[in-house]
């Protein structure tokens, strides 16, 4: 139920990044900002939620995919800790090259395991009640 | 997946550790060519705010040989400047900065990190009134001359109209010499900007020689345009305004947050002290003191120390920095320099005629710390002749919290030199060794 938030919050801020590359308007760099903070923050929920799934069930981590998907969103994870980081600067290398490179990046990564975090659910059934497969 | 976990791991470290150059000595960047180091742009700066922690019984600063200090009033609430009238009575500005807006997360760390900086006591937000006529350092009557003032810093009187920089507006209240209290409402002479954001509160004042102008330093509201340049209109600069209409135009530009505004007694020409921008490294930028040029642009936001353009600036403006002007004097980075007087009374050895002391409020853009003291740059023919000397240490304990950290300065009517200590709450004296400043009729001889 989470896993949304930080999705949604990763993707807008490349777009407010975005945005504000093209208008030096400091008002989309501070959307970035709170954005990537929110994100980070139910992101750290997630995990924890991921976590529990990934070591609380064997079956799981003998699936190929879900070792993918854990390792992708962790790299996501670490370059957007990083990203709050740089969006924490002042003025406009706040944004870019580097911060605005690192939400490209998280986004990209993010819709690789999404689509394989989608598999694991649709194909594998993991999060999903033994009643609900049959 | 080790290296996915690898990765998470440097990814956490990496902000910690603060990567950069190493600092430099900083007193290798005191003087007119400082050397400049490459600007370095941290994940997290390397900071070190010092906790306010006060004076204990008993405890003073540490001055240079030939001198000695003493308290003159205690207590204050956030003292942060101090004029002294043609009478001799001290005035002492007990002020504090209106309470930032949150626009971005960075704020609400920082907001708790320089919170403990502060001292406890909130600020007074008034004018108190020291008068010590006998001149032996103990303040025979204490009033408060002006209450519920917004953020008052810069002072000023001429002839019989006291002026008062609130950090909205240059007011002006009717003087009598010898008044301890002023009931009368001021009257509004210019406003100045303030607003919702207001980074940079302090407005310096003085008046002109000849008592025709005030100026006033007008601080930036931001470190390096973060909150927009629109922001920063009629900021970063000195305001010269008519005293008879309270019209006002701007003298000089580019000045980040220049304060202790003051006429350097040998040619009349104005000096101010300007805290340079942060977060490009321990030993960028320098604060610096410079006389200060009709219609000079001084490159903040665009350039520092002359040509050096910030990458921070968009757009930017390279006619702007053409014309930058290289100050005439650095302090070393990051000393928070927030008080300057020239010296030409006679209590002080002979050492510090003629030279200004500035009063550095202290550092935490850098680690060690820097400031923290009152230095003197002793001046020949109207230029700093020489280094910065030590001449009031002792502020920083070895734990390197503050005891307690100068702000305005001031020479009294004895020749005494007055430290504004805010997170002290103290109006420290320096005098003579041989306290040959106890002018009066009976001087103690020992």
């Amino acid at each position: 139920m989470l896993v949304p938030i930080p999705v949604v919050c990763f993707v807008g801020t490349l777009m407010t990044d975005i945005a504000y590359w093209f208008t030096a308007n400091m008002q989309w760099a501070n959307f970035s900002a709170w954005l990537l903070s929110v994100g980070l923050i139910v992101a750290a929920l997630a995990v924890l939620a991921g976590l529990i799934d990934f070591f609380g069930d064997r079956r799981i981590r003998q699936i190929r995919t879900a070792w993918i998907h854990a390792g992708g969103n962790a790299v996501a994870l670490a370059l957007s800790i990083v990203n709050v980081f740089v969006h924490s600067r002042d003025a406009y290398t706040s944004v870019v090259p580097t911060g605005l490179i690192l939400s490209a990046v998280v986004v990209l990564i993010l819709g690789v395991t999404g689509w394989l975090g989608a598999g694991l659910v649709h194909r594998h059934g993991v999060g999903v009640e033994a009643g609900e497969r049959a | 997946m080790t290296h996915g976990r690898a990765v998470v791991a440097i990814a956490i470290l990496l902000p910690l550790c603060a990567c950069g150059p190493d600092p430099i000595d900083p007193r290798t960047q005191v003087g007119p060519n400082p050397p400049l180091p490459e600007p370095h742009q941290y994940l997290l700066p390397p900071m070190h705010v010092s906790s306010a922690v006060g004076w204990k019984d008993g405890e003073t600063p540490q001055v240079a040989a030939g001198l000695q200090v003493k308290a003159l009033a205690t207590g204050l609430k956030n003292p942060r400047s101090i004029l002294v009238l043609p009478n001799g009575d001290i005035l002492v500005a007990e002020s504090g900065g209106p309470t930032p807006p949150v626009n971005r997360p960075k704020e609400i760390i920082m907001g708790w990190l320089e919170r403990k900086s502060h001292s406890a006591e909130t600020p007074g937000q008034r004018i108190t009134l020291l008068r010590d006529a006998d001149g032996d350092g103990v303040p025979e009557e204490r009033s408060i001359l002006l209450d519920k003032q917004n953020s008052p810093f810069g002072m000023a009187l001429v002839g019989n109209d006291l002026y008062v920089a609130e950090t909205d507006a240059v007011m002006r209240y009717p003087y009598k010499t010898g008044e301890t209290k002023i009931s009368e409402p001021g009257v509004k002479l210019t406003e100045l900007p303030a607003g919702h954001i207001n980074h940079h509160w302090t407005k310096s004042l003085t008046a002109s020689p000849d008592g025709t102008k005030l100026y006033a330093g007008v601080g930036s509201n931001s470190n390096i345009t973060e909150n927009g340049i629109d922001e920063e209109k009629d900021r970063a600069a000195i305001w010269e305004i008519d005293r008879a209409t309270g019209a006002h135009r701007l003298f000089a530009t580019g000045l980040r947050n220049p304060n202790g505004l003051t006429f350097e007694p040998q040619t009349k020409t104005l000096w101010c002290v300007v805290n340079e921008r942060d977060e490009l490294g321990p030993d960028l930028v320098p604060d610096y003191m410079t006389s200060v040029k009709d219609g000079g642009f001084y490159g903040w936001p665009y350039s520092y120390w002359g040509q050096h353009v910030d990458p921070r600036v968009m757009p930017q403006r390279p006619e702007m920095v053409a014309s930058a002007i290289m100050p005439d004097y650095s302090l070393s980075s990051h000393v928070a320099p927030l008080g300057m007087t020239f010296y030409t009374g006679t209590a002080l050895p002979q050492a510090y005629q003629g030279g200004a002391f500035v009063g550095e409020h202290g550092s935490w853009d850098r680690n060690p710390l820097n400031g923290y003291k009152v230095v003197y740059v002793p001046f020949e023919n109207g230029k700093p002749a020489g280094k910065a000397q030590d001449v009031v240490t002792g502020f920083v304990t070895e734990a390197n919290e503050a005891r307690g950290r100068p702000v305005g300065l001031a020479v009294d009517s004895h020749g005494g030199l007055l430290i504004a200590d805010d997170a002290g709450g103290t109006v420290w004296r320096v005098t003579g060794a041989s306290s040959q400043s106890k002018a009066g009729p009976s001087p103690i001889l020992r």
